[in-house]
């Protein structure tokens, strides 16, 4: 296997954190033009590692080693990129609902929708309604991301979606939602525009979501 | 057999004699603020003070019908007396280990008076409190943090599940190892206040690591545990452990407290003769969400599977209907 794409693609899949910023800085010498190494190694390797994830081949300790060889090496790769933006495939933010301080699943699809080369901004946890609202409000961003591991906070999820009609910000917005209590029955039920099951297909997702709001 | 509540649960937790009926109960929280509002006991009072954490569980026997009792309503008890930071919550939120203090992964430090920390302490007085009450006629559940999920406690879930898949054996190794003891401790101060059987809920949980994870780093350890304890243990883990259920019987568990996800009759046909089963009801879709003809329904696929004990797959969620639980009841009502 020679060619340092598929090198840095397969590095990224099998977590090898410490290769990875040697293994960019070589295809940068030989000229590889960092955005397509973005496209054609990163992104393309955190697919794999979604997929692997969703057929139960790997689990959140492959998934977290991963998306820190990834980060590594976009840290190396966006300053060089043209654009400033980076090309952003566009911007999501993402939080767990008020009352519900669990995060990693939260994590994992921020780093995946980093991975696929959206611009993921992170509130954290335990988010309250109007704080959000301000958020999106300022932020004002093309899909808003929320999660919730508890069956006490999943209608949290709708008090955010009804607010954000309240404020006339809904329709400006896709909404997806996840976590372990909730599913597809209950996305559509609150209203929410797409439920991934995990995030692999949050990911999916968000990428059908930012193609319908741009037709 | 006499076909009394303690009598069914005991029997069916070593696949013996059949009574008249399913025994039904949770070895995980059964508070909910139906139970709250009729006892007049809430969170964080009913996490922190003996008599109302006995009085809160004795209502998943008396109101709902259960034939178990089991007064720890959070998964934070040991980590507090080991120094943790924890947020007790209130009526509509669990409690939550705010700090993780070895995050570095150094040497784990287990105080001298750890089980008279009061955390600890509540627990037992609580049981005994129970024991008092109910004695031999309500099987007495105690639980305990297994090894695994004590080290998120200490850690932090994601910086352990990361150290794991960093390879780094020796670390995650060590700190199961140090926190075992911890484990162990809190499992026979609570058989000795009067548990009849405790339950170790250790998160290794399906979806967030592998059985090969589970085979490789924690089964050792499990099997460490159950060859010290002589009472009778539940192992509870949630998620969808389809893939590792015979590891949890070549454990030593003398029974498995398991999840919607996983099919009851799956479950049974592959390990059933080797431990026994209890569960699965689904909490989000139909404890919570659902109606008490859709609990019925999966209470009896659950007895007609051939699941030991009938009931709810985890800590309930807090805004659980209180005739849903009552359908689990009907449903062991109407025999095998």
């Amino acid at each position: 296997m020679t060619n340092p794409i598929e090198i840095i693609r397969q590095a990224v899949i099998e977590g090898r954190h410490n290769e990875i910023e040697a293994l960019v800085d070589k295809a940068l010498e030989n000229e590889m033009d960092p955005e397509l190494i973005i496209n054609r190694a990163m992104i393309a390797g955190m697919d794999v590692v979604g997929q692997k994830f969703s057929s139960n081949e790997i689990f959140v300790p492959e998934m977290l080693v991963s998306a820190v060889t990834m980060n590594k090496g976009l840290a190396i790769l966006k300053p060089l990129l043209q654009s400033g933006g980076g090309g952003s495939r566009g911007k999501i933010v993402v939080c767990t609902v008020k009352g519900d301080v669990h995060d990693i699943g939260k994590n994992l699809v921020k780093m995946m929708l980093e991975g696929a080369g959206f611009s993921v901004t992170d509130l954290g946890v335990d988010l309250s309604v109007e704080n959000l609202i301000e958020e999106i409000k300022q932020l004002k961003p093309d899909i808003l991301g929320l999660s919730a591991l508890l069956t006490t906070t999943m209608p949290e999820m709708q008090k955010v979606i009804e607010a954000l009609g309240d404020e006339g910000l809904r329709d400006s917005l896709r909404i997806m939602v996840g976590g372990a209590p909730v599913d597809a029955a209950f996305a559509e039920k609150i209203g929410a525009d797409g439920y991934g099951k995990d995030a692999a297909e949050a990911v999916r997702i968000a990428r059908s979501l930012q193609a319908l709001s741009k037709r | 057999m006499k076909s009394t509540s303690h009598n069914l649960v005991m029997s069916a937790l070593f696949d013996g004699r059949k009574g008249n009926r399913p025994p039904t109960g949770t070895p995980t929280s059964i508070a909910c603020h139906d139970l709250m509002d009729a006892t007049g006991v809430s969170f964080p009072e009913a996490h922190l003070n003996a008599g109302a954490m006995a009085e809160l569980a004795l209502a998943g026997h008396e109101i709902i019908g259960f034939d178990t009792v089991m007064p720890e309503f959070s998964v934070d008890q040991e980590a507090a007396a080991l120094g943790a930071d924890v947020d007790w919550g209130d009526r509509d939120r669990m409690p939550d280990t705010k700090s993780f203090l070895y995050e570095d992964f150094s040497d784990i430090f287990i105080p001298d008076d750890f089980l008279e920390k009061p955390s600890m302490r509540v627990v037992s007085d609580a049981l005994a409190i129970l024991r008092r009450h109910v004695g031999g006629r309500v099987a007495i559940i105690g639980k305990a943090m297994g090894p695994w999920t004590l080290s998120y406690h200490m850690a932090g879930t994601q910086n352990f599940l990361l150290q794991i898949g960093l390879g780094e054996k020796g670390k995650v190794r060590k700190m199961l190892e140090q926190l075992l003891p911890a484990t162990i401790a809190s499992i026979q101060a609570q058989f000795q206040a009067g548990a009849d059987m405790v339950v170790v809920a250790d998160h290794a949980t399906g979806n967030l690591v592998g059985a090969y994870h589970y085979e490789e780093l924690l089964l050792p350890f499990h099997k460490e545990l159950t060859r010290e304890i002589d009472g009778p243990l539940i192992l509870h883990v949630c998620g969808n452990c389809s893939d590792r259920l015979d590891f949890f019987a070549e454990a030593g568990f003398d029974a498995y407290h398991f999840e919607w996800q996983v099919d009851a009759k799956t479950a049974v046909q592959r390990v059933g003769h080797r431990m026994s089963l209890i569960g699965n009801i689904n909490n989000p879709q139909i404890l919570y969400q659902g109606t008490p003809e859709d609990v019925y329904n999966q209470a009896r696929y659950a007895i007609e599977a051939g699941v030991h004990i009938i009931g709810p797959e985890c800590a309930i969620p807090l805004a659980t209907p209180l005739e849903n639980l009552k359908a689990i009841v009907a449903a062991a009502r109407d025999g095998y």
